[in-house]
């Protein structure tokens, strides 16, 4: 890795500027005068419309002159212009359309969707934008079209399926959950530096989790600050894969980028719309448990295997305490329930050719599967205003957003103990509609409802860019960006929570909060020139960055309240603990540039550069430079394809090949440092060492290549992308692990280990039909992946000696290999790899069990008939996942999935699950868990899912052209094919409530 | 840079360009802007933390550093009296308690532990961050320049007494163990187990340099953070375990002989903060709290929510034992029956803290002096130790005669005396040899357990420490 300070070459950026400036001079004095305008003949007008309501900023030429003109606010256009011309109308997203003249004066057009115009669809390259037939480097886009069509609140969750290479797993069906992203695989041996960095229009938004694990219990991860973020006012969501596009963004770029870009006003009428849905939501999977009758026979076998005649005190189950008879369907009971979700959105949006706004805002409730009155609400507005002076020299692109939302879930996911509870447990209420104890005896699952976790996000997300045309071709431009998000998460543990009968009283009620605070500006100043000359055209970018993000954290506890109605008041506490006060900054500045060649649409060279220091590390290691080339050649340009070639359309062939990096360590780890230990001793608040430290580590570096082919046959009716890639992550940047005797569990170095990223993605889209009343089309994605550790010096003598096989892929766990049930004993039996006679986690633990993903992707096919349309998408993932175990061995006082019916029972059964236990037969409790980490605990994971549908009717409404009302239906999860029975196959983290199937209509007013 | 813009202009105007310099004016003050400071990117220290070398030049912060320790040792680990410390957990994994929260198992309870336990895992790792932030006390303060003799010589030896202290137990419970004396983390992860008796050995060396260290009076008005006394009262423990009855007597003398400790006859003060029998008791976190085991042991109805003495226990107390009807709480459903632990006699605060932890008190030393002048054949010294815990609990003195009886007598002595406390009954089933026989009728027994597994993860970690103990 090749880092060195720029302190003796400080003067290369001015060369650069100077010679920037020179090749604008240039450009201002070759520059011919303009054409002549023809003779005028008469003049055209006409109004231009979607079929429903006025497009304005279409533009309308005449073929084969310069002559243009813009439509109106009311979609209404004047061109003058000779009887034997031709009108071409073209407008982002739409067909263009050529259209005679003749001998016609008014001509009003209705301009068409446009499903087949890839080429010319302008993609979203963060810095810069580039036309997708022009692009160099691999970018997967959604656009709002998809995202309008999911009833879902995460943005990751609109792209899932939908884009190769992208794989997002959601981590649970609770509302404000988070989502799991890995864009072409895990490049980082550190399981949580494999975030893409994200940008919103222009900014970097942290996703780097907030609040604290002590108060957002409900959720298998902390807060996700995406969810600040309203697909309703997305406009598109671009992935940058591959180092071409990436090598821009330089240290953040090396596990993706995703840019995000809001819905921005267009010129035009007055529009609003309105949005309204409603709908419904069910966990999608529970599992088939025991029922009473089996589970009291697999306790009674428990006790007889372990020889214990007297039922102990304490086994309420199965001696008497509780009725035997009794049955519930605990996942019913308690994850059962039905979420409401409601939505509302409103948008208005209009403009001048010279200004254009949209105003909207969104409104959002979704209450839990779970029993009680919990929910999730969110609020969104957001605003955008562009401004093209008259000169059209300067222009100001203004948007901001402000997102509120409060997020009311019990304290505890109750999935897990829905799972666990005797079916003949006693009834949650007693007769008096009071919680009921059962004489002490049932922990009432009801009671950790009155636990309470409130978590309130506000945030606001503003962005300005301004830019002024110097000279013809030479634009300066200045991207200003500001984030401020508060954070507060409110945990409550009253004394109610508890059975009565302890006689605990509000004095030792327990209230936790911690706010966070995250703020963050960035200003990126920018120099762009282009020319085009006769035979190509160039584009040159040179731009800085200074970015700053600070974030704050306040944790503290209050313990003892007068009375539980104030325990939301941290001031009424006995007592007060502050865990965590604490200030993070984390500074980050750079320089970049993009040079980029065109010639003659045949051959693009796309030459990109970043250099890039970070406060995150130590003295001497905090700069680095990153680059990448990109190239693509489109053949199809070429004249022996062009001219006689009715099949291939379009063809090109692209390559890059580059470097970005990873800094994402956390702030400050390179010091050595004392941080308060939050509760006192003697009135004295400790202090405890942080971390191990080591000041000498540095970027984790990542080298890119990819080959894509590009081809559009019948007119780019059927177009298909195929990508190569392979990736290199060198100087891993992790926390070693550690043995316990260290004093800690790990420390932050670099590792001298390579890990590979090989894939194949596959893109088809085909217009399968295309009639005026009848259209269909199709796309499908597949990514199938390799992740390999290539290579890892003195990997045996390391600690990652158990975790990683060089060869193999980072995701893999070693395990024992179950070799069967042993019929005499009864117990689970492994392989003995060492021989020595022992089973042990260190020496027989070496079958190794693949977690990668062999192959994912979606098969998404839309249908319109006149005016009705349908679109559903399927998800597909080729996987293993864990199969789910109980917790404990069967025979404890933990219910279990009805397949452990068949358990030994007596010499010579071959049954496949070993004898039950109550946990005294230590013999079995330790080769229950073995099992557990075995190759018989990894099953098949994989799934195909109706992830999307959607049926959209457009009332045909006569009377009033200018309105448009659509009715829609949405289903998100509705049906899952798998062979995986441990529940729902989507997880990350076991155990926590599985997404849910969903289902919505709504309706849609325009005018 | 000047001569840079005078040529750039001289071009321009060669060239007879014109063009607003304006915006390119300031285009190159914000690049020159940036590029001047390349340390835009060092930031500095959060306020909340400190560098590791200034804590110790600083006597509050220095002090500071070792509260963590102890905030952690009563917290968290081994001696803290919630239910994950050796109090709840021995007293599961032996025959002084009963667990009741059998939805959740307990497999301390069930003597069914294995190497990848979390329990056992997590106790070992918090023991070895106590270890290190120790050590890191030793280095910190021997490296500093601006500490007082005194500061330093007192934080040295409080940590010297920490780093013992738990190396002790670890050798208990985990058997051979590496003696980690450094902040080293390339040197502490690929330690080597070592011979029991080498442990001990550097358990002697460092309590005998932490003698010298620490001063005769308690530094702070409570007794919270250990002196020389608590230093001879955890030797005088070891070397009970090592067999070295005299020093073990030699050592209990120098504080039973010390005025300091002055003996309590009423039972119920025992365990109070004032008590003049503690030796080194932890202060809980706020000055309206309690001890964590008077939380963790009391219930007002039954059946309990979590744990309960052993009803074998409590059978066994000798008739008019006032351990019996002052330290234990009978509770009752109408219909059965159960006991909890009622030495500290508070479940939560209620106005100014009354009950401290209690880690070591002069019982222990009354008892391990009693046993060593048995075993040298000091009967009557050891029936006069003997007689004084057992006159203070309501009993006649004891009718033991031979140097084995009374050693006997003391052992059963101490299981009334000290259960659900640090673990005493197990180490000693344990020390003397009876564990097994003593065990034997309990279901999921069996003589591997007398060892807790390696944590599996450690073993992957650092294979240097195998193999693992016998049975897991």
């Amino acid at each position: 890795m090749k880092i060195f300070s720029f302190y003796k070459g400080r003067i290369l950026p001015w060369y650069t500027f100077v010679s920037v400036i020179y090749l604008c001079c240039y450009t201002t004095r070759a520059n011919p005068t303009l054409l002549k305008l023809p003779n005028q003949q008469q003049q055209i007008t006409g109004t231009i419309t979607d079929g429903v309501i006025p497009l304005a900023g279409v533009t309308i030429k005449v073929k084969g002159t310069t002559t243009s003109v813009v439509s109106d606010f009311d979609g209404k256009y004047a061109i003058t212009a000779n009887t034997t011309d031709i009108l071409i109308f073209s407008y982002l997203g739409y067909k263009t359309l050529d259209i005679s003249i003749g001998n016609r004066k008014i001509i009003d057009v209705k301009m068409l969707d446009n499903t087949t115009s890839l080429q010319e669809v302008t993609v979203n390259a963060g810095y810069y934008s580039v036309k997708n037939s022009e692009r160099t480097g691999s970018i997967a886009k959604i656009t709002s079209k998809d995202i309008e069509k999911q009833p879902v609140t995460n943005i990751l969750a609109t792209m899932q399926g939908r884009m190769a290479g992208v794989e997002i797993i959601q981590d649970g069906g609770t509302a404000g959950g988070a989502f799991q992203i890995k864009i072409r695989g895990q490049n980082s041996l550190r399981t949580d530096g494999n975030s893409p960095l994200y940008i919103i229009d222009g900014v970097p938004y942290s996703s780097e989790t907030i609040g604290s694990t002590e108060t957002s219990t409900i959720t298998a991860s902390q807060t996700s600050p995406l969810n600040s973020i309203n697909p309703a006012d997305i406009e598109s969501i671009e992935v940058l894969k591959d180092a071409d596009a990436t090598a821009i963004y330089g240290s953040r770029g090396a596990n993706g980028v995703v840019l995000i870009t809001t819905k921005k006003g267009k010129a035009g009428k007055t529009t609003v719309t309105i949005t309204a849905s409603s709908g419904i939501g069910k966990v999608t999977k529970m599992l088939d448990l025991m029922n009473t009758t089996q589970y009291l026979e697999m306790r009674r076998q428990a006790f007889v295997n372990d020889g214990i005649t007297v039922y102990p005190n304490s086994a309420y189950d199965i001696n008497g305490a509780w009725d035997q008879n009794r049955y519930t369907d605990w996942q019913k009971e308690l994850i059962g329930g039905t979420a409401q979700i409601n939505n509302t959105q409103l948008g208005i949006a209009g403009g001048s050719s010279s200004t254009q706004y949209l105003l909207s805002g969104n409104y959002r409730t979704e209450t839990t599967v779970f029993p009680g009155n919990f929910g999730y609400n969110k609020g969104a507005v957001h605003f955008s205003m562009n401004h093209v002076s008259d000169d059209k020299k300067f222009k100001l692109t203004f948007s901001g957003g402000y997102t509120s939302q409060k997020n009311n879930q019990p304290s505890t996911d109750l999935t897990g103990i829905s799972r666990s509870l005797a079916p003949n447990a006693p009834a949650l209420y007693d007769i008096d509609g009071n919680l009921n104890w059962e004489n002490n005896t049932f922990e009432n699952p009801l009671a950790s409802l009155i636990s309470k976790g409130v978590i309130k996000t506000n945030d606001l997300l503003a962005n300005a860019v301004l830019s002024y045309e110097i000279i013809p071709g030479l634009e300066f431009k200045t991207n200003l960006g500001f984030t401020d998000l508060k954070n507060n998460e409110v945990r409550t543990m009253p004394s109610t929570m508890y059975n009565p009968a302890y006689g605990i009283g509000s004095s030792e009620s327990i209230l936790l909060t911690n706010t966070t605070l995250r703020q963050s500006w960035i200003i990126e100043p920018q120099l762009r020139w282009n020319r085009t000359f006769t035979n190509g055209k160039m584009d040159i970018l040179i731009g800085a960055t200074a970015q700053q993000q600070k974030n704050n954290r306040l944790y503290q506890m209050g313990y003892g309240f007068a009375s539980n109605s104030l325990i939301n008041d941290l001031s009424s506490a006995n007592s007060v603990f502050t865990f965590t006060s604490d200030e993070t900054v984390y500074r980050y500045q750079a320089f970049f540039g993009r040079i980029n060649y065109n010639w003659q649409k045949r051959f693009i060279v796309n030459l990109t550069g970043r250099r890039d220091g970070s406060s995150r590390f130590g003295p001497g290691k905090q700069f680095a430079v990153f680059g990448a080339v990109g190239a693509a050649w489109l053949f199809s340009n070429e004249k022996f394809l062009k001219e006689n070639n009715s099949i291939l359309s379009f063809g090109k062939l692209r390559t890059s090949y580059g470097t970005t990096g990873n800094d994402q360590i956390g702030d400050y780890q390179f010091l050595n440092t004392y941080t308060s230990a939050g509760t006192p001793y003697q009135g004295t608040i400790g202090l405890n060492p942080v971390r191990l430290f080591n000041p000498d580590f540095g970027w984790e570096i990542n080298k890119k290549f990819e080959a894509a082919l590009e081809t559009g046959f019948f007119q780019d009716r059927v177009f298909l992308t195929t990508a190569w890639y392979l990736n290199r992550s060198s100087n891993q940047l992790v926390g070693i692990p550690l043995p316990g005797t260290t004093g800690f569990s790990s420390v932050n170095a670099n590792l001298d280990a390579t890990v590979e990223n090989t894939g194949i993605e596959l893109t088809l889209r085909t217009l399968n039909i295309d009639h005026k009343n009848f259209d269909w089309t199709s796309n499908f994605n597949i990514s199938a992946s390799k992740n390999k550790l290539i290579s890892f010096p003195g990997l045996e003598a390391s600690t990652y000696a158990n975790n990683y096989v060089i060869g193999s892929s980072l995701n893999i766990t070693k395990v024992f290999h179950y070799t069967g049930l042993n019929t005499q004993t009864g117990i689970y039996e492994f392989e003995d790899v060492n021989g020595d006679g022992l089973i042990t986690a260190d020496k027989d633990r070496k079958t190794v069990a693949d977690l990668t993903p062999q192959y994912f992707g979606g098969i998404q096919n839309q249908f319109r008939f006149k005016n009705l349309q349908l679109d559903f998408l399927f998800q597909f993932v080729k996987q293993k996942n864990y199969d789910y175990i109980a917790n404990v061995p069967a025979g404890a006082f933990y219910n279990q999935t009805a397949a452990m019916t068949n358990s030994w029972q007596q010499s010579g059964d071959n049954t496949p699950y070993q004898q039950s236990t109550t946990g005294t037969n230590g013999e079995a409790v330790t080769s229950f868990y073995n099992y557990r980490s075995s190759d018989a605990a990894i099953v098949d994971g994989s799934y195909i899912r109706l992830k999307n549908i959607s049926l959209s009717y457009d009332l045909p409404l006569k009377m009033d052209k200018n309105l448009k009302c659509r009715l829609f239906f949405q289903g998100q999860n509705l049906m899952t094919f798998t062979s995986y029975k441990g529940g729902d196959p989507e997880f990350k983290y076991a155990g926590y409530l599985p997404p849910l199937k969903m289902y919505t209509v709504g309706v849609q007013l325009t005018f | 840079m000047k001569t840079i813009y005078k040529t750039f202009r001289s071009f321009l105007n060669e060239n007879r360009i014109r063009i607003n310099t304006f915006p390119i004016l300031v285009l190159g003050v914000v690049i020159t802007l940036l590029i001047s400071c390349d340390n835009f990117v060092e930031v500095d220290l959060p306020g909340s933390q400190l560098n590791g070398e200034t804590v110790f030049e600083d006597a509050t912060t220095a002090n500071a550093a070792m509260a963590g320790v102890y905030t952690k040792l009563r917290d968290t680990g081994l001696l803290t009296g919630r239910s994950t410390g050796l109090s709840c957990r021995l007293g599961l994994y032996s025959d002084e308690l009963d667990y009741y929260q059998a939805n959740d198992p307990n497999y301390f309870y069930t003597n069914s532990l294995f190497s990848a336990e979390s329990g056992i895992q997590d106790l070992w790792n918090q023991s070895y961050n106590v270890i290190y932030s120790s050590n890191a006390v030793i280095e910190g303060v021997s490296a500093s320049k601006s500490l007082s003799q005194n500061d330093k010589n007192h934080l040295k030896g409080e940590a010297l007494f920490v780093r013992t202290l738990i190396h002790f137990y670890l050798l208990n419970l985990y058997g051979e163990i590496p003696y980690v004396k450094t902040t080293d983390y390339v040197q502490n992860s690929k330690v080597h187990k070592m011979p029991v008796s080498e442990v001990y050995n550097q358990i002697v060396n460092d309590l005998s340099e932490a003698v010298l260290l620490l001063p005769e009076d308690y530094i702070s008005s409570e007794r919270v953070r250990p002196n020389k006394a608590a230093t001879h009262a955890l030797l005088a423990r070891v070397y009970l375990f090592m067999g070295l009855w005299a020093e073990a007597a030699n050592s209990a003398s120098a504080v039973l002989n010390n005025p300091l400790y002055t003996w309590e006859p009423d039972l119920d003060k025992i365990f109070l903060k004032g008590s003049t029998t503690t030796i080194w008791q932890f202060i809980p976190d706020s000055n309206t709290a309690n001890s964590a085991e008077g939380n963790l042991f009391i219930f007002n109805s039954g059946p309990p929510a979590s744990v309960a003495l052993n009803n074998n226990l409590m059978s066994s107390f000798e008739s008019n034992d006032q351990r019996k009807t002052h330290w234990t709480r009978a509770i009752t459903d109408g219909n059965l029956t159960w006991y909890h632990a009622y030495k500290y006699k508070l479940d939560s605060g209620a106005g100014i803290s009354s009950e401290y932890s209690v880690v070591f008190r002069l019982a222990e030393q009354y008892l391990i002096r009693a046993e060593a002048r048995a075993r040298q054949g000091d009967l009557i010294g050891a029936k006069e130790d003997l007689n004084k815990i057992r006159n203070t609990a309501g009993l006649n003195d004891t009718n033991a005669l031979t140097s084995a009886e009374i050693t006997t007598a003391v052992l059963n002595e101490r299981r009334f005396e000290f259960f659900t406390e640090f673990g005493h009954r197990f180490f000693d089933l344990k020390r003397t040899g009876i564990l097994d026989t003593t065990l034997a009728s309990k279901p999921g027994w069996s003589h591997d357990d007398a060892l807790w597994p390696l944590p599996a993860q450690e073993l992957q970690a650092n294979p240097n420490l195998n193999p693992q103990n016998s049975g897991y």
